[in-house]
């Protein structure tokens, strides 16, 4: 009643992104351990291929896998806000009825739902590409043998599932402080009171306060862009340094996450600001003054979170090949990619443009009567 | 100045305005009068601009809505309309100043807060709408259609959600403005007291015109019963 699996079910960037973690460490972390039981049978010219696949395992799974459990985290945070925010009303009206908030907030459980669809599917995905990365993943002539080790489902799949659960249930009970009567009148914990900026246009100003307001959004406007530009480079090099297979696995995951990343974030700017875009088209603003007032002021955001990408994927591969794979005679030499960089980079700026554009027509399509009727 | 003719208007398959012809002239003040659901809301939003009518005409100014692109429509509205709405629809993360500019910068009025004095709410410049009472919310969305000096201010039952004493208050700022301006001033209630200020009373019931009639000597607010 309080919250439904529906929900809970409802939050598909958290099921990608769970799917992404999960499908890179169950691959991974099944390939360490396969090939760590032939540590005794490798012969001493192979050692150093050995090594380098050891610790890239590890690399992959500790930044991969991290990093992305941690955006899980913040990706369940930022959507239990957003609900409780967008829903204020009717938890003010059943703190009002008597409902404890521990009790509400134990209903957001259904929040881990989405990590344990996403979580299902990307340990099924690691296990369903084991075969074909693994005739790639030699060591020299030494196959490494495909096992299953049941506590890695339940560690991957059931584990973070429960924990994020938790977290949710944490996090809601975190949010849902606050009066009864100032929920039921909308009233956020977020509300703030600033000194007001008179020199500033208003369309200059709304631009401010809709970055003020969203400042989660511009977390994911730089994460998309982050994901975009390190994962993309990365799996145009990688294409060089390991296997076309496991460029192309890179590269998916990429367009994938920061498609979902963005996707999420931008729709949210759109539906918490549809009221305003509304009243500011009634009052006389044109589509493309309320599409600059509302998402414009993302644009350095986008292209710091391309900046860092770039410099992420290019350390990490520098470090990879220079420092762990030093021994290594296969390993290429590494160096940045300059014809590549403004490629993708063109590439962004596309997939950016069209994105935006997309949503300025959502703008078009915003009108105050459905938000007079939705009243 | 604004001559609608059969105008009519449907709502997922229900006919809302069933053939309304009206004529407001420039500085007028009229009211108009029916019961939730009659049609009057659609009729306002019809009149201003805010939608497209599905049959007839409305002309304001010699120009008729219908022939305009969605661009024209936009900059019609621009110019001539002020829109005072039932639930304020004030923008929540911007303080009184930045609601009222959002009207202001349209015209580039840079004297905008002299409305706000004028509404009485310069000791509440910095606060945000979740701030206010409802009464205050009502005159900052005031401030904002006043601010951009528009021909015709229309309004949705400016006084629906405030109690008699605010809305004796803003009903009398109302009329001084319209009066001091020259505005020209639609509104629709359902509260039949407040019809005794206006110079022209138009009353709807089922998407029809049923009543239509001028009053000789307007009342003001606090004269008349609430």
């Amino acid at each position: 009643m309080v919250v439904s699996a529906k929900d809970g079910l409802k939050l598909v960037g958290i099921s990608v992104v769970s799917f992404c973690a999960v499908f890179v460490c169950t691959f991974f972390i099944n390939y360490y351990i396969d090939v760590h039981a032939l540590e005794g049978e490798v012969p001493e010219a192979y050692m150093p291929i050995y090594d380098a696949q050891v610790a890239m395992s590890r690399l992959v799974c500790g930044i991969t896998g991290g990093v992305l459990g941690a955006i899980v985290v913040i990706m369940l945070a930022f959507y239990i806000k957003l609900y409780i925010d967008g829903n204020a009303k009717r938890f003010g009206l059943f703190k009002a009825m008597g409902y404890s908030e521990n009790r509400l907030a134990a209903a957001f459980w259904v929040f881990g739902l989405a990590v344990l669809v996403g979580a299902c599917a990307g340990c099924a995905a690691g296990y369903a590409v084991m075969p074909a990365v693994y005739d790639n993943m030699t060591i020299g002539e030494l196959s490494v043998t495909i096992g299953f080790h049941a506590w890695l489902p339940f560690a991957l799949v059931l584990l973070p599932s429960v924990l994020s659960a938790l977290v949710a249930c944490v996090y809601a009970r975190m949010k849902l402080r606050g009066g009864a009567l100032d929920m039921l009148k909308g009233k956020t914990q977020s509300t703030e009171k600033r000194t007001f900026d008179s020199g500033k246009p208003f369309l200059a100003e709304m631009r401010r306060a809709v970055l003020r307001s969203n400042k989660s959004v511009v977390f994911f406007v730089a994460f998309a862009c982050f994901c975009f530009a390190a994962m993309v480079q990365m799996s145009l090099s990688m294409r060089t340094l390991s296997s076309e297979l496991m460029g192309g696995m890179i590269f998916a995951i990429g367009v994938v996450l920061s498609a979902t990343a963005m996707i999420m974030a931008v729709t949210t700017v759109i539906t918490r600001n549809s009221r305003n875009i509304a009243v500011m088209k009634a009052c006389g603003y044109s589509v493309k003054q309320c599409a600059v007032a509302v998402l414009c002021g993302y644009v350095p955001f986008a292209v710091l979170g391309f900046a860092i990408g770039t410099v992420y994927q290019y350390g990490l591969l520098k470090i990879m090949c220079d420092i762990m794979f030093a021994d290594v005679a296969i390993v290429p030499d590494y160096s940045f990619d300059v014809p590549m960089f403004f490629a993708t980079f063109a590439a962004f700026i596309i997939s950016y443009s069209a994105t935006m554009l997309y949503y300025a027509r959502k703008i078009d399509k915003v009108s105050l009567k459905q938000i007079m009727l939705a009243d | 100045m604004i001559t609608a003719r059969d105008v009519r208007k449907i709502y997922r398959g229900c006919e809302v305005l069933k053939g309304m012809s009206l004529d407001i002239e420039e500085g007028e003040n009229v009211v108009i009068l029916g019961a939730s659901g009659s049609g009057k809301s659609t009729l306002l939003s019809v009149l201003s601009g805010l939608e497209r009518a599905d049959g007839g005409s409305v002309t304001v100014n010699g120009e008729e809505l219908a022939a305009m692109s969605d661009k024209q429509l936009t900059e019609f509205r621009r110019k001539n309309v002020g829109f005072v709405f039932q639930q304020y629809y004030l923008l929540d993360h911007l303080t009184v100043d930045g609601n009222v500019r959002l009207g202001a910068d349209l015209v580039g009025n840079k004297d905008y807060r002299d409305v706000i004095g004028a509404v009485g709410l310069a000791e509440k410049l910095k606060n945000k709408p979740s701030e206010l009472s409802g009464g205050e919310q009502q005159r900052v969305c005031i401030a904002r259609a006043i601010a951009k000096k528009p021909r015709v201010l229309f309004m949705d039952e400016p006084t629906g959600a405030l109690d008699e004493e605010t809305g004796r208050a803003v009903l009398d700022y109302i009329c001084r403005l319209r009066r001091e301006l020259g505005l020209t001033a639609v509104s629709v209630t359902h509260n039949a007291n407040i019809a005794e200020t206006a110079d022209t009373v138009i009353r709807i019931n089922s998407g029809k015109i049923v009543e239509y009639y001028r009053n000789s000597s307007p009342k003001s607010a606090y004269e008349i019963g609430w």
